[in-house]
């Protein structure tokens, strides 16, 4: 038989609270995982196969790294702002913000010694562009190639493959743990519809599921492939 | 006035997706059982997470009560609470909604967060284990618990809220039949109790007693029959 208070209605007036941490989290997470989902970036059918990819952009960062010569940087920046042009402008604030990020992060560790040798400034920004051009590299590689066409392209490099199985699986995981999270974050937020008292213990509980979760998962995966003939030589797609 | 109503909705997940919803229209009554019908991927998660306020519509619109439930409305923290207290969403996967420590933190954490009394809290978390039968779990980690009282679990921790719909996804998923049982006499007793339900399942033939209409979700998500 129903309480009493489940067959009355009830007229509620929530009381003020801050949510919008939640709400917010899971549009981040819900973002990251959406653009790791549908990782097909700016890969066409007839690319450069993954491997050649990957010794180009090896040697284009190795390159930019070593080079003394100020024309060789300009040319490089010159050369990916202009591959860089032809593309659609949603994918390139994915490329420049983490570039810029990293470039903002130098010119920090940079500034207490521009400030006290200004006569070395110069040299700094030589780093910081290179650290721009080079995160730069990176994205596109990583915006161009699906993460399976990387790992095939690792073992075809002899990669061990115990690194390449750890990358795939850690990959993998980060979407399917994304999940988890995104979904428990969904079920917080529906039934927050309250003064939450005790937020930060909701957030703990939401981050010790999803470990829990982890574990179990990771455990349940070795077994399954224990039973499907797994013998620790790991063959990408 | 329905107390549900879709009209002429259309989404898609991405721009250039192929739509999940097109021109699709629904009005549910108050104090009705509709089951949902189609097969997967014919947009019944999409659906629901429309009906929950956590996905919106391209076009078209949703009234709940009459209210236009849209991005601007739920922006409000007051009226996005409101709305959430009125429908209570049991996901398939109960695992998803379990985050408290114990059974009965999880099944208090709704009322806690109304301003109910410890008392009240108290009588509802009771009520809701007693109604589950489930009070020998009061104090075990829900995480630990097996799918089936894990279901009813995640149930007491939405109806401890009093909704006035209850969204079930699949509500039978991981139940034994003896739970099946259980779970649609307790169906039946909130249909009586006057509350809205809406129960996307396979397993339609069970719900037949309860059920007033049933919407089949077809390709691209467009109602089929009624």
């Amino acid at each position: 038989m129903l309480p009493n208070w489940l067959i009355e209605s009830e007229t509620y007036a929530p009381p003020k609270d801050g949510g919008a941490f939640v709400v917010k989290t899971m549009k981040t997470i819900g973002m990251v995982l959406a653009r790791l989902k549908v990782q097909r970036g700016h890969e066409k059918r007839h690319a450069i196969p993954a491997v050649i990819k990957f010794f180009l952009l090896v040697a284009l960062v190795l390159l930019t790294s070593v080079t003394q010569n100020r024309l060789i940087l300009l040319a490089m920046l010159a050369l990916v702002q202009a591959y860089l042009a032809f593309w659609p402008a949603k994918d390139l604030a994915s490329i420049l913000k983490p570039a810029l990020f990293a470039s903002l992060l130098s010119v920090l560790i940079f500034a207490p010694a521009m400030i006290m040798h200004p006569q070395g400034i110069y040299n700094n920004l030589i780093v910081i562009a290179k650290v721009f051009v080079s995160v730069e590299m990176v994205n596109i590689f990583n915006h161009t190639t699906q993460w399976n066409h990387i790992t095939t392209a690792l073992r075809k490099l002899h990669i061990p493959s115990i690194f390449i199985f750890t990358l795939d699986i850690t990959l993998k995981y980060i979407v399917l743990l994304g999940t988890v999270i995104n979904d428990l974050l969904t079920s917080l937020h529906l039934r927050s519809v309250g003064k939450n008292h005790r937020k930060y213990q909701s957030v703990g509980g939401v981050m010790g599921v999803t470990f829990l979760r982890s574990v179990e998962m990771s455990q349940q995966m070795y077994e399954a492939m224990c039973c499907r003939g797994f013998t620790d030589d790991y063959k990408g797609l | 006035m329905s107390l549900l109503e879709l009209k002429q909705i259309e989404f898609s997940y991405e721009k250039d997706e192929t739509a999940v919803l097109s021109d699709f229209s629904l009005a549910i009554e108050a104090g009705q059982c509709v089951l949902v019908l189609g097969e997967n991927g014919a947009g019944k998660s999409t659906l629901f997470r429309i009906l929950n306020g956590l996905s919106f519509a391209q076009s078209g619109t949703y009234h709940f009560d009459g209210i236009l439930i849209d991005e601007r409305y739920l922006k409000n923290n007051r009226n996005a609470k409101q709305f959430h207290k009125r429908i209570g969403y049991l996901f398939q996967n109960p695992d998803v909604m379990l985050f408290n420590a114990t059974v009965y933190d999880e099944i208090a954490f709704g009322p806690r967060q109304m301003g109910l009394s410890d008392e009240e809290v108290d009588r509802r978390v009771l009520d809701s284990l007693s109604l589950m039968e489930i009070e020998s779990l009061r104090q075990k980690a829900p995480y630990h618990l097996s799918g089936g009282q894990k279901k009813k679990v995640a149930l007491a921790a939405v109806l401890s809220l009093n909704p006035d719909v209850l969204i079930l996804d699949e509500p039978f998923a991981g139940l034994d039949k003896k739970s099946e049982q259980w779970l649609l006499q307790l169906l039946k007793d909130l249909k009586a109790a006057g509350k809205t339900l809406v129960i996307a399942t396979h397993a339609d033939e069970k719900f037949q007693e309860i059920a007033d209409t049933s919407i089949i979700m077809g390709e691209k998500g467009t109602r089929e029959s009624i």
